[in-house]
């Protein structure tokens, strides 16, 4: 570095982290500091100072919200990876596991209803075709839903929905014309099977929609919504 | 829910994502993609390219959740450092094949101002750094804006700001001393 200011006592290996934080230098530039930052501590550190003097500039940039299928390729792309802490025991069979359901989720609505009508044919499910909904709010999939109508179950599975501390996800059944009908507590990291109430079966078709909202532990204590309704979706049949 | 709190709740996620918690990747991605999206999107200037490494973004986060370190900085810091490199590195790559034309910096720059919906950073922070950019002189600070938000090269702010590449190279250098000096 040979220009004016070098003469401050700021080390130029300082000055280069500072440059690579900014975002100044090339193509070329910046993959040798990058080589630097693994194998040079010293400059690592001086990397990590500037950062945290520089990034909280970033906060300024306004938000954005991304499209709902950028956490579905997400979603899609690791599915191949292992996880590395066991499954949780899937007491309804294979097809109400975790990685079933979340695969189905990553799909586009389209491939999410094509794959459970091939599982439903799979299963040999009786007439009356089942209903689906996918539970969205503030631009992603929350939970998507299949309802199995000649058993009265419904499987819930959890798309993009992220725990809220302290508080639970509880599923309601919105028929027009009546006040919700509570159905259950869903989980942000397991599918849950719910057995539709007898007098809320014959509400359970297109006409209907599900929604989710936020409760305390144990879910609401009034028996309607107490917390802010997250997402809703109406049911569709395959 | 204040400062502290998100911040814990973020830290706690990312731990977590480290254990191979999908569900934990998805909270990170909730709390954070629509201020890392923006983040990306100012330096790619087109949407798609912006959600291609909006999504590399997270799948890093997915392998290298271990190495995030809560006592060297705080989360959302280490997520926008990944962010940022990932988008300056993809316009670096684009603008090798293609370089892009000069854009009207002024009508860019955004106010540079805190949101008030910034929840994730701690204001004291954000307002340190502030003061410190507004003892700046004011072609130093257009300078830095540029570089910092756009993530553009010497050579492209040169052009922008009409002046020779030397003068733009001790212009962000002067006033990056300065800025380590006022912040320390």
């Amino acid at each position: 570095m040979s220009d004016v200011d070098t003469h401050s006592g700021v080390p130029d290996s300082d000055m280069l982290a500072a440059e690579y934080v900014l975002g100044v230098l090339g193509a070329d530039e910046r993959a040798d500091a990058e080589r630097r930052i693994v194998r040079d501590a010293f400059f690592a550190r001086a990397v990590g100072d500037w950062e945290k003097r520089l990034l909280p500039w970033a906060n300024t940039v306004e938000s954005v919200p991304p499209p709902p299928q950028v956490w579905e390729r997400i979603l899609d792309a690791i599915q191949g990876t292992p996880a590395r802490r066991a499954m949780p025991e899937m007491r309804a069979g294979w097809w109400s596991g975790l990685n079933f359901w979340r695969g189905l989720a990553a799909g586009t609505t389209a491939l999410a209803a094509a794959s459970v009508a091939a599982l439903f044919i799979m299963l040999r499910a009786p007439t009356p075709l089942p209903l689906t909904a996918s539970i969205d709010g503030g631009g992603h999939r929350h939970f998507i839903a299949t309802i199995d109508t000649a058993r009265g179950q419904m499987v819930v599975s959890p798309a993009a929905f992220a725990a809220v501390p302290d508080r639970v996800p509880e599923l309601w059944l919105i028929v027009p014309g009546s006040a919700p009908h509570a159905l259950g507590l869903l989980s942000a990291d397991r599918a849950v099977t719910i057995t539709i109430p007898g007098n809320l079966r014959a509400h359970t078709n297109t006409d209907a929609a599900l929604a989710v909202s936020i409760e305390p532990p144990g879910g609401s204590p009034t028996g309607a919504p107490t917390g802010p309704v997250v997402a809703q979706g109406k049911l569709t049949s395959l | 829910m204040d400062v502290e709190a998100n911040r814990k709740l973020l830290a706690d996620a990312i731990a977590r994502v480290a254990t191979g918690d999908r569900g934990a990747l998805q909270t990170t991605y909730r709390l954070t993609c629509a201020k890392l999206f923006g983040v990306c999107l100012r330096i790619c200037r087109q949407r798609e390219e912006a959600e291609d490494v909006l999504q590399e973004v997270y799948l890093l986060v997915w392998r290298k959740a271990a190495s995030f370190d809560p006592a060297k900085a705080s989360p959302m810091t280490w997520l926008i450092a990944i962010a940022r490199n990932k988008a300056i590195d993809r316009v670096r790559t684009r603008s090798a094949a293609r370089a892009g034309g000069p854009v009207d910096l002024a009508a860019e720059v955004p106010d540079g101002r805190p949101l008030a919906d910034d929840a994730l950073e701690q204001a004291e922070v954000t307002q340190r750094l502030h003061d410190c950019l507004d003892g700046l002189a004011e072609h130093e600070q257009k300078a830095l804006r540029g570089a910092f938000f756009d993530g553009v090269t010497y050579d492209d702010l040169a052009q922008r700001m009409s002046v020779p590449l030397g003068t733009m190279k001790s212009w962000i250098r002067r006033a990056m001393l300065k800025l380590k000096a006022c912040l320390g």
